[in-house]
């Protein structure tokens, strides 16, 4: 039973036919394979979740700060922002003084940089509360950080979820970037499978395999995210009047 | 002694001057109605008192203490003195009862229950106890500023003030906000209304203000003002709003 799927077959082959015996392979290294999953998606959220911590304070300081802390933050914003994730990489793994694995030199590297567009949303989200919700929180006596906690964050929240959905997503397939640094996550065991002397025939297997991957995990993902947004919608959330 | 007292209170966006000199006493239990004009400076006037606009010179005084010094505890300050929105400012993402009891929890530390307890009598007392599971979004109008009073009422302010609460509702809407209004001011609450509804103004206030161009033009007994006005300008004013139906924004 050989399948062979033409995908673009030439005289030369390339190899670029789907061979029963390379999905054996790849079925035979799944677990391996999954493991690497397992350790893209603990990335994805240790990512997210230091993005998330620093970029909300980020996201609130940019908005209701003042002075020096307002200026810094925003600079590291941009500066997170306008540098490309392999070079952030370079410096949270080779350049770092700090002897750490590559799990950690990832997280850093990419919670950094999601905390900067995560700042982004944030401050979106909070300058959409209207500046009534801020005075009436004001008016029965709250302090501006009570008012920012129990008032426009719970609110601003809720205002974040696509973006952050978004976010969350660009962050699990942006962890095939750790290959660099040699973590074995999805795409580095997928690239460890297809280099194995004799396999090259199943590279387009295990690409597609490893893609899935990707694909299913961002799927449940957004689906997680959609139920979240549901479990706190409150009625029409726009409006506040 | 009077419970609020402005003192030549002048307020100033950039280079206009909103607040032209206020002075002004009112005693506790006193309710007093500001009318005049869009942009005379009613809303500031009333912002001046819990302090989400500074003067810019001048003294207020609550209870013969001055509110507008660099020292006043101002949080402390805006929990004595309640505030009700043209627009109701109701907290968006908490229930009728929520809107109530954050800032019994928050400012006041109740334990859960009691502020759930005591949000409920605050309910009750403006007529919504059955809406309390209610969010902003599913209430009228009506309902929503009256849920904004409660809000204000559960921090037992000592002074309230109201900065045209039933102007963004429908007419149909307004005479339940304006009974609630009515029994605070018969229970004695010292209320600072900014109201363009004669009708309150003539049952319910002690005294009447005419604002314009920031300045007390004229201020007297609602009977005496309504009735025979001695400025002229407070003249045209109550003109305007009778022929209007008493429908200034
Ligand atoms: N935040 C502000 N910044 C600048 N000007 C303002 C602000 N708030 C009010 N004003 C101006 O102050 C004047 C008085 O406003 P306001 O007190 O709201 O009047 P009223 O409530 O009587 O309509 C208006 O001319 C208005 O444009
Ligand atoms: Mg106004």
């Amino acid at each position: 039973m050989t399948t062979v799927v033409a995908l673009a077959v030439g005289e030369v082959g390339l190899g670029v036919v789907l061979q029963a015996g390379d999905w054996a392979f790849v079925l035979r290294n799944a677990e391996f394979l999954l493991l690497g999953a397992g350790i893209t998606v603990a990335l994805t959220l240790t990512s997210v979740l230091l993005g998330l911590l620093a970029g909300l304070p980020a996201g609130i300081i940019e908005v209701y700060g003042s002075g020096a802390v307002v200026g810094a933050v925003s600079r590291l914003g941009v500066l997170f922002r306008g540098t490309p994730l392999l070079v952030i990489l370079a410096f949270t793994f080779f350049v770092n003084p700090v002897n750490v694995g590559a799990f950690e030199a990832a997280t850093l590297g990419l919670g950094l940089r999601s905390a900067a567009y995560q700042s982004q949303i944030f401050r979106g989200a909070i300058q959409s509360v209207s500046e009534g919700q801020m005075e009436a929180a004001r008016s029965v006596g709250m302090s501006q950080v009570e008012a920012i906690r129990h008032v426009i964050v719970p609110q601003a929240l809720r205002r974040s979820i696509p973006g952050f959905q978004n976010e969350f997503t660009i962050v699990l397939k942006d962890t095939s970037v750790a290959f660099f640094i040699g973590l074995a996550e999805l795409l580095t065991r997928g690239f460890n499978l297809f280099t194995q002397t004799g396999q090259s025939t199943a590279i387009l297997e295990v690409v597609l395999a490893v893609s899935l991957v990707y694909f299913v995990l961002t799927v449940a993902t957004n689906q997680g995210l959609d139920y979240l947004g549901r479990r706190f919608a409150v009625p029409d959330s726009g409006g506040e009047r | 002694m009077s419970l609020l007292r402005f003192e030549d209170v002048r307020q100033s966006y950039g280079a206009e001057e909103v607040l032209r000199g206020i002075s002004f006493e009112m005693d506790r239990g006193d309710v007093e109605v500001v009318i005049g004009p869009s942009g005379s400076g009613k809303s500031t006037m009333l912002r001046c008192v819990n302090r989400l606009t500074e003067v810019d010179a001048g003294t207020i005084y609550l209870d013969g203490e001055a509110i507008t010094t660099p020292d006043t505890d101002v949080n402390d300050l805006r929990r004595r003195v309640g505030m009700v929105f043209q627009d109701f400012n109701l907290f968006a993402h908490r229930t009728a009862l929520g809107n109530v009891t954050l800032g019994l929890e928050e400012v006041l530390d109740y334990p859960r229950e009691e502020a759930r307890t005591e949000a409920m009598a605050q309910l009750e007392r403006v007529g919504l106890a059955d809406q309390a599971d209610s969010y902003p979004a599913e209430l009228s109008g009506g309902q929503k500023q009256r849920v904004g009073i409660a809000r204000a009422l559960a921090m037992d302010p000592e002074l309230m003030l109201f900065d045209e609460p039933t102007s963004a509702l429908d007419p149909e809407l307004i005479g339940d906000v304006l009974a609630v209004m009515r029994d605070l001011a018969e229970e004695g609450m010292t209320m600072l209304c900014v109201t363009h509804e004669m009708g309150f103004a003539r049952s319910a206030a002690s005294t009447v203000s005419f604002l314009d161009g920031g300045q007390v033009v004229e201020r007297g007994p609602p009977a005496r003002l309504f009735e025979s006005p001695a400025n002229e300008r407070t003249g045209e004013f109550l003109e305007r709003l009778t022929s209007l139906h008493g429908g200034e924004q």
